[in-house]
C-alpha cells in the first residue's frame, strides 16, 4: 500500500524547453542513460527521499566535510549542499571530454613554457605582448627557469558547460589551485551509502584513484638526484576555506600537511621541522597563491609562506606543484586565444569549444561590450570563486551604467561573454521537497607529470541552487552532485 | 611527524582528559553533597568553591556568596572561560582539525560530532535540570573518543603523543583532585582532627576518579585517608592512579625515541626516574606529610611536561 502522503518525486518538475535538460529530451522522454535510474527513483516516496537526503547531510556534517564561509564575525562551517540524483555521462561523451581537457592542459603547459622562454607565440603575432606583460600573474622571476620535466600546470581544473546546442564549452581553465576534488570522492561515498541498490544497475568508473595518481605525479617530478622524494602539501592553515580538502589529500596520499611555519630553508634546501629534527622536503603541492609563497621574493607581508623557498626552487632543489607563475595562463584574457594556442603548439584543432570572448582591452571588443551589456556576462579576469561577475540580463538600467563605468576604469581587467545557457539537471530542492531543473556545470581534474597524464573519470558537477541562477560556485551558495562516467 | 602537529596531538589528549575529569568532579561533588553526612559537606557554598578550586577560577572573592547557576555555567558551558568543558572540547577539536590528515576518520567523526553536541547544548536546561545529563554525556563521549583512539589508530608515534597527553593530564588531574579533596576533608574535620582518617570526603575523592568500587574490592573496607591515598597514588594496576600513568608515560615516550631513555636530563630519563621512585615508595612514607608530597608530585609532572615541550615541540 502506498503511504498516504505519497507524491512522486518528479510531480512538480517544470521543464523549460529553451534549456538543455540532461535527463529529458525535447519530447520530454527520459534519455537512454537515465532510464533506469529515473525508474528507480520515481519509485521512492518523498518521505524516503527527505530521510535519505537528511542522512547524507548528517554524514557530511559529522565527518566535518565542510568549507568555511567568511562573514563579519567568525568563520562559519557549512556543508556543500549535495543531492542524491547523480549526473550521468556516457562513455562516448566522456571520451571527447577527456581528450579535450588533456589537449587544453598540454597546450597551456607549452604556452606557459614559451612565454617564460622564447615567446614564439608572441613573435608569431598570435598573442599580444601587452596581455602577458600586464597580467598580474606573470612572474618575471620565472623567466628562463626550467621546471622539472618542463611541467608547469601539474594539476588543472577545467570548467565545462553544456550549451542549449547540446555541445560542451569550456568556461574556464583553473591552473592555480583548483579545488573541489575531495567533494567528488565524498559525493560518491555519500551516494553509495544512501542508495546502494542503484549501483547494481550501472557500471561506473571509480573516482577513488585520484590520490594515488596525484602522489605518483608528484613523485614523477622529483628534483634531480633525489631517490625517494619526500612530498608534502602546504596549506595556509585551518581557517582556509579549502582546508578540509588539503587535509583530505594529505591523508589519502599519506604525506604531511604542512604550514609555512613548519618549513625552513637552509643553503637553498627546504626542510620541515619534525619531532626528530629537520627533514628535507623535495616536492611541495602548494595550496597557497604565488604571492604568498615566499616573503623574500614576493609579498613581503606574507605570514603563510616560507622565506627562501623561491631560491631553493630556482636552484632546482625543490619542485613546486603547480609552478609559480602558471596563473598567467588561466587569466580569462588568455582564454580568448585558446583556439590559436592549441593550434600553434599542438598543430591540432580544439576538441572542446571556447565560449566567444570579448576582451575589453581591444577597442572594437570594448565598443561592442559597452553597447551590449544586457546580453553579456562580464567577468573580471583574475578573480576566483564567482566574485565580481555581472550577468547582463539580470541588471537594472542603473546597474548596467555602473558596470560600464567599472569597465572603462580598467578595460584590461574585464572580459565579456555571451550569456550561455548552462544545461539543467533534476536536482532535489529542500524547500519544495521535490525535483526541479537547476543549472549545472562540470569541473574536471587533470594531472600532468613526467610521462604521465591522468584525467579523473568523473568530476565535480556543481549546481546553482537558486532557480534560474547561473552561478554555481560554492562560495555563492552552489551545491553539487555525484558525477558518473559510465564504463561502456 | 611535524613538531607543531606533535604539540597539537599532545594537547588534544590533554584537553580530552581534562574535560572528562572536570565533568566527573562536578557531577560527583555536586550530587554527593546533596545527602552528605555532615553539614559542611552539604553546604552548597562549600561545594561551589571546591568546583572553582578544581578548574582554577581565580576571579572571585574568597568570602563572596557564589551563585550556583553562574558557577555551573562557567565550569561547563561558558565560552569565555578557558577552563570550561566547552572550551576544552573546542580546543581538542581544533587540535584534531589541525591534524585530521593523521588521525583516523572514525576518531575525527567522533570528536566532531561530540563538539557539535556540546556547542549546541542548552544553557538554561543545563543550569536548572541538566547537570547530570550533561556531565554524563561528557564522560561517556570522552570514553568513546579514547576507545576510537585506541581501537582505530595505528599505535605509532601519533598514538604515543596523544597517550602522553592523556596520561600526563590524568596524573595531574588525579593529583589536583587529591589536593582539593584533602583540603576539603581537613576543613570538614577541622574541629575533630581524629575524624580526618575516616572522613566522608575520601569516598567522594575516589568517586571523582571513578575508583570507589574498585578500591572497596581491593581493601574490603570503607575508604580511609590511608587506603584512598595509597590506592590513588601507588597502585600500579588501576588505570586511574599516578603510578599507572607514570608507567604509561614512560612506555609512550620510549616509543617516540627509544634511545633517549639513556641520555641524562632528557624527558624520557626524568620520567624513568620518577616512575622508579614511585614504584618503590610506600604510603607509610608520606602519610605524615601528604600535602608536601602532593605538591612535589605536581611539580614533577609540570617539569616532565615542560621538558617534553622543549625536546619535541619546539624545533
Amino acid at each position: 500500500m502506498e503511504p498516504t502522503n505519497f507524491k512522486h518525486l518528479f510531480s512538480s518538475y517544470d521543464s523549460n524547453e529553451n534549456l538543455f535538460d540532461e535527463i529529458f529530451d525535447k519530447d520530454q522522454n527520459v534519455r537512454q542513460v537515465y532510464k533506469k535510474i529515473f525508474e528507480l527513483y520515481n519509485g521512492h516516496s518523498i518521505d524516503d527521499f527527505v530521510n535519505l537526503n537528511n542522512k547524507a547531510k548528517t554524514f557530511f556534517f559529522n565527518q566535518g566535510i565542510t568549507f568555511q564561509v567568511y562573514n563579519d564575525t567568525k568563520p562559519k562551517e557549512k556543508i556543500f549542499p549535495f543531492d542524491l540524483f547523480p549526473r550521468i555521462i556516457d562513455a562516448e561523451e566522456w571520451k571527447t571530454i577527456e581528450r579535450g581537457v588533456l589537449q587544453r592542459c598540454k597546450a597551456l603547459n607549452a604556452f606557459i613554457h614559451d612565454i617564460y622562454h622564447d615567446k614564439n607565440i608572441i613573435k608569431a603575432g598570435l598573442v599580444p605582448m601587452e596581455l602577458i606583460g600586464s597580467s598580474a600573474n606573470y612572474l618575471t622571476q620565472m623567466v628562463d627557469l626550467d621546471p622539472v620535466a618542463g611541467i608547469y600546470n601539474h594539476i588543472s581544473g577545467t570548467d565545462l558547460i553544456k550549451h542549449s546546442d547540446g555541445k560542451y564549452y569550456v568556461l574556464e581553465d583553473n591552473i592555480r589551485c583548483p579545488s573541489g576534488v575531495s567533494y567528488v570522492i565524498y559525493n560518491r561515498n555519500a551516494l553509495k551509502r544512501s542508495l546502494f541498490g542503484v549501483f547494481n544497475h550501472y557500471e561506473i568508473q571509480p573516482v577513488v584513484d585520484y590520490s594515488e595518481n596525484l602522489l605518483e605525479m608528484m613523485e614523477s617530478v622529483k628534483p634531480k638526484g633525489v631517490d625517494v622524494p619526500t612530498c608534502v602539501i602546504i596549506t595556509p592553515g585551518v581557517f582556509n576555506s579549502a582546508y578540509y580538502e588539503h587535509s583530505f589529500l594529505a591523508k589519502t596520499m599519506g604525506i604531511e600537511l604542512v604550514e609555512g611555519r613548519d618549513l625552513l630553508v637552509e643553503n637553498d634546501f627546504v626542510y620541515m621541522k619534525t619531532i626528530n629534527g629537520l627533514k628535507k622536503v623535495d616536492v611541495i603541492y602548494r595550496r597557497i597563491d604565488d604571492g604568498f609563497l615566499d616573503p623574500l621574493e614576493f609579498r613581503k607581508d606574507s605570514a603563510i609562506g616560507v622565506p627562501g623557498l623561491f631560491a631553493a626552487y630556482k636552484k632546482g632543489n625543490v619542485t613546486l606543484v603547480n609552478a609559480p607563475g602558471t596563473g598567467v595562463a588561466d587569466d580569462k584574457a588568455i582564454y580568448t586565444y585558446m583556439p590559436e594556442i592549441i593550434k600553434f603548439y599542438l598543430g591540432e584543432k580544439p576538441i572542446l569549444n571556447n565560449v566567444h570572448t570579448y576582451h575589453c582591452s581591444r577597442p572594437t571588443d570594448l565598443k561592442y561590450v559597452l553597447e551590449n551589456i544586457p546580453n553579456l556576462v562580464v567577468k573580471p579576469v583574475d578573480e576566483a570563486g564567482g566574485y565580481g561577475i555581472s550577468i547582463g540580463n539580470k541588471l537594472t538600467k542603473a546597474e548596467v551604467e555602473a558596470v560600464k563605468k567599472v569597465i572603462l576604469e580598467n578595460p584590461r581587467k574585464y572580459i565579456a561573454q555571451p550569456i550561455m545557457s548552462l544545461s539543467v539537471h533534476a536536482t532535489y530542492i529542500d524547500e519544495c521537497q521535490s525535483f526541479e531543473q537547476r543549472h549545472v556545470d562540470l569541473r574536471t581534474f587533470t594531472l600532468l607529470g613526467r610521462d604521465k597524464e591522468f584525467v579523473l573519470k568523473g568530476g565535480l558537477t556543481r549546481v546553482a541552487l537558486q532557480k534560474g541562477n547561473l552561478i554555481v560556485n560554492s562560495s555563492q551558495g552552489g551545491g553539487s552532485k555525484d558525477t558518473w562516467v559510465l564504463k561502456k | 611527524m611535524l613538531a607543531r602537529i606533535a604539540n597539537n596531538l599532545f594537547w588534544m589528549g590533554r584537553y580530552i582528559e581534562r574535560a572528562e575529569h572536570t565533568a566527573r568532579f562536578t557531577n560527583v561533588n555536586y550530587f554527593s553533597s546533596l545527602d552528605a553526612p555532615n553539614k559542611l559537606s552539604r553546604d552548597r557554598q562549600f561545594v561551589l568553591k571546591s568546583l572553582y578550586e578544581m578548574v582554577g577560577e581565580e576571579d572571585f572573592e574568597k568570602d563572596a556568596v557564589l551563585v550556583e547557576e553562574e558557577v555551573l555555567y562557567n565550569v561547563a558551558l561558558n565560552p569565555e572561560k578557558h577552563y570550561s568543558i566547552l572550551q576544552c572540547i573546542t580546543y581538542a577539536r581544533e587540535n584534531a582539525n589541525s591534524s585530521r590528515d593523521l588521525i583516523s576518520n572514525e576518531f575525527y567523526e567522533a570528536i566532531n560530532t561530540f563538539y557539535h553536541s556540546v556547542v549546541n547544548y542548552s544553557k538554561s536546561h543545563f543550569v536548572t535540570r541538566g547537570l547530570h545529563d550533561f556531565t554524563s554525556h561528557i564522560i561517556h563521549q570522552c570514553s568513546i573518543l579514547k576507545g576510537k583512539i585506541r581501537g582505530t589508530m595505528l599505535h605509532d608515534e601519533i598514538y604515543a603523543l596523544i597517550k602522553l597527553g592523556v596520561n600526563i593530564e590524568r596524573a595531574t588531574q588525579i593529583t589536583r583532585i587529591i589536593q582539593i579533596k584533602y583540603s576539603d576533608a581537613e576543613m570538614v574535620t577541622s574541629e575533630k582532627p581524629k575524624r580526618l582518617k575516616k572522613s566522608f570526603e575520601w569516598t567522594t575523592l575516589l568517586k571523582c576518579v571513578d575508583s570507589f568500587d574498585i578500591n572497596r574490592r581491593l581493601y574490603k573496607k570503607p575508604p580511609t585517608k590511608f587506603t584512598a591515598l595509597e590506592f590513588l597514588i601507588l597502585n600500579p594496576n588501576s588505570p586511574r592512579t599516578v603510578l599507572y600513568c607514570l608507567n604509561q608515560i614512560q612506555m609512550h615516550i620510549t616509543l617516540l625515541d627509544p634511545l633517549k631513555a639513556h641520555e641524562k636530563n632528557t624527558a624520557a630519563f626524568i620520567i624513568g626516574k620518577m616512575k622508579c621512585e614511585y614504584h618503590y615508595k610506600t604510603a607509610e612514607e608520606f602519610q605524615d606529610n601528604v600535602k608536601e608530597f602532593i605538591t612535589y608530585t605536581l611539580d614533577s609532572l609540570v617539569e616532565i611536561s615542560e621538558k617534553l615541550e622543549e625536546e619535541y615541540f619546539y624545533h
